[in-house]
């Protein structure tokens, strides 16, 4: 196909649509909305994306404008001939576009979790410490460190930084947490209708890579007498740890002592955190900067 | 509409037969689907929809963006010699020459297809081809150590995940050079070979790379947003709980994971965690057919991969790639 009026016209939608790629993730940075949809080690490359963007619009926007007729030809990818499929195609196209500019930006919530299913524990259930922390093996003496730190804690803070380590390092050594005070904010999620109201758990996204592979991670709270609050709430927590049995394993439950409807934090979501205990040692200097 | 009709007419059961395979998963998911249409209406779903949906598109549109870019580049600056004088002729050593190619380039396997057509076109044979496809998206310093992060308790299951891919990949190549002798590139494909076309666009060489650029964008991005598509609605539509009863049995458990890894067509960085997930429920030889299986076919690759070759030949590598890991994966799970 050589028509070069119809090729022009091609390579000018397929600029505009580039450039709206482009436009598209410029405002998600601005709104720092992009959190929502990748972690931050991808979004750093997302963030490069507008520009060969960019330059494969104005390549195309060029060629479109100023280019030869007699040059223009498909020859190698040929472009889609009649009206249905092309409009097939830049529908696909604009489809993400439309969702993305049109719909508000919304971190996931319970009903994402409630069809992953929220896992409480990052550790398998065989591991049992008998003797006070002392790790199996390497890898769990990072969380072993964390967990003789957070022992010596009056209220055990859960930093979002660290949050996926805390909670592990507290499950890890069940018995020698059981009773100490503990403070955790996250989303309020219940799973199903089952469990009575004022059982629900207290959780967070966690993400690897990107929504996709996003894991709900949290921790079973009672409330016991204190008024309930709808699913989805972001909330803190202030209360007493204790051992229970749920679903037939046995689990860490926060007895709330105090439960307080919090603003959704600009970064809903958690990562792994690649040294738990240099990341706490600065997120406590920074709360105590006269230690 | 004249010609809409004509199309129809003459389509021919063999072209039918490309799209019979994404359609009939569609159908499957469709029923899935069915039961919950009355909840379409509802916000959440919709939300969680779009956040799945672009979060996938976003996290794969560095990776096709790069590929294309990549392929571009080659097509523009390298002349074609160059690519047969560096494959080594023998079987083996060209396979391990690929290989480490795969090692070396960590394209995600969206951005892959249009790279592995320019080098099929500048000259590099098809078996070394396909097991630059087959081991490229797993034998890689990321996904090593995006495995090893997501199985920290059971590090075996990386050293496994790459030994498979490995084995499997050099077989599967093997295969392909002792059986397929004539070429199975698309008619429609080999016709670009005309190598000798002038390159007068205006602003030269590089608007020329960013013109073959966007051409390959937009061909490999519509199987990439279709593959977003449905991967965003079976994780706001399917609730992963009612999966787990299928872990107990032994072998169709291989099967539900390798399925299952063909139809959330993630990224082989990320589905190491997904697949940790289902520790617990899944024994480890499934996750292990998942981790190998998904990366080398899935859904986005499969349209990718029927786009290149013949059908025939595609399904004919389809069939090799899904037995040699299952039987590669069941093998290793009894030493695991």
């Amino acid at each position: 196909m050589n028509d070069s009026r119809s090729i022009r016209f091609h390579y000018l939608l397929r600029a505009v649509i580039l450039l709206a790629f482009a436009l598209y993730i410029g405002h998600l940075v601005q709104q720092d909305a992009l959190h929502y949809y990748v972690a931050p080690k991808l979004a750093r490359w997302v963030q490069l994306c507008p520009i060969p963007l960019t330059l494969m619009a104005l390549s195309l926007a060029i060629q479109a404008l100023f280019g030869k007729g007699n040059v223009l030809c498909d020859c190698e990818h040929r472009l889609p001939h009649s009206i249905f499929k092309s409009t097939a195609l830049y529908g696909l196209f604009l489809f993400p576009l439309l969702l993305g500019f049109a719909l508000p930006d919304r971190a996931l919530g319970s009903m994402a979790a409630s069809k992953k299913g929220i896992s409480f524990s990052s550790l398998p259930s065989e591991t049992t410490n008998a003797v006070r922390f002392e790790s199996i093996d390497p890898y769990h003496e990072e969380l072993t460190e964390l967990a003789k730190i957070l022992y010596g804690q009056p209220t055990i803070p859960v930093y979002s930084d660290i949050f996926s380590e805390t909670l592990g390092a507290i499950d890890m050594y069940k018995q020698q947490f059981e009773g100490k005070e503990i403070s955790v904010s996250g989303f309020l999620y219940r799973d199903d209708s089952e469990t009575p109201e004022n059982i629900f758990a207290i959780g967070r996204f966690l993400v690897q890579c990107c929504t996709a592979d996003a894991t709900p991670f949290g921790m079973l709270v009672d409330s016991g007498k204190l008024k309930s609050l709808p699913t989805d709430t972001w909330i803190e927590v202030r209360g007493k740890l204790q051992i229970v049995q749920y679903k037939g394993q046995e689990m860490m439950q926060i007895r709330a002592e105090a439960i307080t409807p919090i603003a959704q934090p600009t970064t809903p979501y958690i990562y792994t955190s690649a040294d738990s205990i240099t990341a706490w040692k600065a997120l406590t200097n920074t709360a105590n900067p006269t230690k | 509409m004249v010609h809409l009709i004509r199309t129809l007419t003459t389509l021919s059961p063999l072209k039918l037969l490309p799209l019979l395979l994404p359609i009939s998963f569609l159908i499957i998911i469709g029923f899935i689907w069915v039961p919950n249409q009355l909840e379409l209406l509802d916000n959440a779903y919709i939300d969680t929809f779009k956040t799945g949906f672009i979060g996938i598109l976003l996290e794969a549109l560095p990776f096709v963006l790069a590929g294309a870019l990549l392929s571009s580049l080659l097509r523009v600056f390298i002349p074609d010699e160059m690519i047969s004088r560096w494959i080594p002729r023998q079987a083996l050593p060209a396979i391990l020459f690929a290989c480490l190619l795969g090692i070396i380039f960590p394209v995600c396997e969206c951005g892959m297809i249009p790279l592995v057509r320019r080098l099929i076109h500048k000259g590099m044979p098809v078996y070394v081809a396909i097991v630059f496809i087959l081991s490229g998206p797993i034998l890689n310093p990321v996904v090593y150590g995006a495995t090893l992060t997501a199985f920290r308790n059971h590090s075996e299951l990386a050293y496994a995940r790459m030994g498979l891919a490995f084995v499997v990949a050099c077989i599967i190549g093997l295969i392909i050079y002792a059986t397929v002798k004539k070429s199975p590139i698309r008619l429609s494909v080999q016709r670009e070979t005309d190598n000798t076309h002038h390159n007068n666009s205006r602003g030269g060489k590089l608007a020329a790379v960013f013109v073959h650029t966007s051409d390959e964008f937009f061909e490999m991005g519509k199987y990439l947003i279709i593959g977003c598509l449905l991967t965003a609605g079976i994780q706001t539509f399917m609730v992963q709980d009612s999966l787990a009863a299928i872990g107990d049995k032994p072998l169709g458990s291989y099967f539900f994971m390798m399925g299952l890894a063909f139809v959330l067509s993630l990224c082989s960085t990320s589905d190491a965690f997904v697949a940790s997930t289902f520790v617990h429920s899944f024994p480890a030889g499934a996750l292990l057919a998942f981790m190998v299986f998904g990366p080398m076919l899935d859904f986005k690759n499969s349209l990718m991969l029927l786009s290149l070759f013949k059908t025939k030949f595609a399904l004919y590598l389809f069939f090799l790639i899904f037995s040699s890991v299952f039987i590669g994966a069941v093998l290793m799970s009894l030493w695991l």
